[in-house]
């Protein structure tokens, strides 16, 4: 109960920074929008496909959401630089209370941005003259939905071990290397050799195919990603509840 | 009279510096009692070990009946203080910012709004209500941040430096408020104003270098020293230590 009346305090604070509403959801729709228009510009010949919309929506979405591991790290640490976590930590709140306020209120904006993020790349799919199958888009959002634990844990973790202002820096740098090996803004699977051994070391990459199989409804090779996906998950979550936990146990004051 | 706190030979260290040195003293219940030293003498390390934000190096206190290092969960939810900075939460309203505190203390929701309301009331808050806390002046956010520590009905509230940059009427309305809580809650409160500490507390401790020199009435504290007033006492106190 702590926990939830944590989250909608989290969440209220979020809602209202208008860089919220940049980074989690116009950013994904502009970068759309670009690529599309991009791909338009490709010719067929090139046989470049990561740029379709069918392999760009579920890319976009789960680009998306390191925006997400961003806000919750920037939250966290935020929270931290101010005189309320006195507050907080002189208040009854286990650290439990803490880790399910802070995830379930960027759950709900990650859901929304990937709401959001579909729903044009439906508009975009029709502009191009083609279409997104509905249950498939459906399913990639559940699909999305363990990596989105995974980059809260992530931000969970940053937050909590670096200060304010070193959080945004070691945040880009994660989103940098999703966008090179995750095979969000090119096809990591033609390219071979060592970017794909590489890619195939880190989670992104596992994700993003995930997200595309499950959009195509090529179910019979889901289980290997969403294995990987599910595991990095589970690892990562437990790791921002070690941290977390450790923090509150550790003398600051 | 029955205590609130009882110190026992409480110690706090920052590496090699000792922050609090040994200190022993006891708050009656329902009292208000001002803990006075120079800026760094250890008032507020006292205090966060009293509400369980710090863990002492050795000694004990017993905080209603709670010690505060075998039963610091317990501790917190019976007491609670208003921190020396300010401390709010920047995007919620006032209003949302009290909600906010007597719902993490486990207030059902009528309660929480009745408590709400009350606290409204009580630090005339109604104007600003629907306000962004970061958008108040600074003494309006301290005053948020005093009710923000007694929506929660501790049975024992640490005030620290509670009328630092309020006007004088603001004070002054904040003395009339503190008088008021002394009948139900025991207050321990740390200013570095002289009429504060005589307009409102019973009784008095005095620290230096993380050590209490002098604790009792105003009046004994006169005695004590032969000084006509409590400044020329605390002076007295203070520098001689
Ligand atoms: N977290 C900390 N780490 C290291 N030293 C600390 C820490 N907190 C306090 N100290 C030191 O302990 C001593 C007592 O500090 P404290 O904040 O308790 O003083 P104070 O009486 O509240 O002073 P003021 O009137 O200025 O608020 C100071 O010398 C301070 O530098
Ligand atoms: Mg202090």
């Amino acid at each position: 109960m702590k926990g939830i009346i944590f989250c909608k305090r989290t969440m209220k604070e979020i809602l209202r920074d208008p860089l919220s509403y940049i980074f989690c959801l116009a950013f994904p729709l502009v970068m759309l929008v670009i690529m599309s228009v991009v791909n338009e510009s490709i010719p067929k010949q090139a046989n470049m496909t990561v740029f379709q919309i069918r392999n760009l929506a579920p890319g976009i979405a789960y680009f998306g959401l390191t925006f997400i591991m961003l806000f919750i790290c920037i939250q966290v640490s935020k929270d931290r630089s101010t005189a309320l976590i006195m507050r907080l930590h002189a208040s009854p709140m286990k650290s439990k209370d803490f880790i399910l306020g802070y995830t379930l209120s960027v759950i709900v904006l990650a859901l929304l941005q990937l709401l959001i993020t579909f729903a044009a790349s439906f508009a975009t799919a029709v502009a191009v003259g083609t279409k997104l199958p509905v249950t498939g888009v459906l399913l990639s959002i559940v699909c999305l939905l363990p990596s989105a634990i995974m980059f809260i844990s992530v931000g969970m973790i940053f937050g909590t071990l670096i200060g304010e202002k070193a959080a945004p820096g070691i945040c880009s740098i994660i989103i940098t290397v999703v966008g090179m090996v995750g095979g969000v803004w090119m096809d990591v699977d033609n390219m071979k050799g060592v970017i794909l051994s590489v890619s195939r070391v880190f989670p992104f990459y596992h994700g993003v195919k995930l997200a595309r199989l499950a959009l195509a409804g090529e179910y019979a090779e889901m289980g290997q990603p969403l294995l990987v996906v599910c595991a990095w998950m589970l690892g990562l979550y437990l790791l921002a509840i070690a941290v977390m936990n450790g923090k509150l146990k550790k003398d600051t004051y | 009279m029955a205590k609130a706190v009882e110190i026992k030979n409480l110690r706090k260290e920052y590496g090699a510096k000792v922050a609090v040195n040994n200190i022993s003293f006891a708050v009656e219940e329902d009292t208000l009692f001002a803990l006075l030293g120079v800026n760094g003498a250890g008032k507020t390390t006292t205090i966060k070990m009293l509400t369980g934000l710090a863990s002492p190096t050795s000694g004990d206190a017993i905080v209603l009946g709670h010690s505060i290092v075998k039963e610091k969960d317990k501790v917190k939810e019976i007491v609670n203080l208003s921190p020396q900075e300010t401390s709010i939460a920047p995007n919620l309203t006032v209003r949302e910012n009290l909600e906010f505190m007597a719902g993490i203390y486990g207030m059902d929701k009528e309660k929480i709004a009745r408590r709400t309301q009350e606290m409204i009331e009580m630090f005339s808050l109604a104007e600003v209500e629907k306000c962004r806390a970061k958008t108040l002046s600074g003494g309006w956010q301290r005053k948020v941040s005093i009710a923000m520590a007694l929506i929660t009905e501790p049975k024992l509230l640490f005030l620290d430096e509670p009328t630092l940059g309020l006007d004088v009427l603001a004070r002054r309305e904040l003395w009339a408020v503190i008088k008021r809580l002394k009948t139900e809650v025991t207050v321990v409160l740390t200013t570095h104003y002289m009429e504060e500490v005589e307009a409102l507390a019973d009784a008095v401790a005095i620290m230096v270098n993380g050590e209490v020199k002098a604790i009792g009435t105003i009046d004994e504290l006169l005695a004590q020293t032969g000084k006509q007033n409590l400044e020329e006492a605390f002076v007295e106190i203070a520098a001689n230590a």
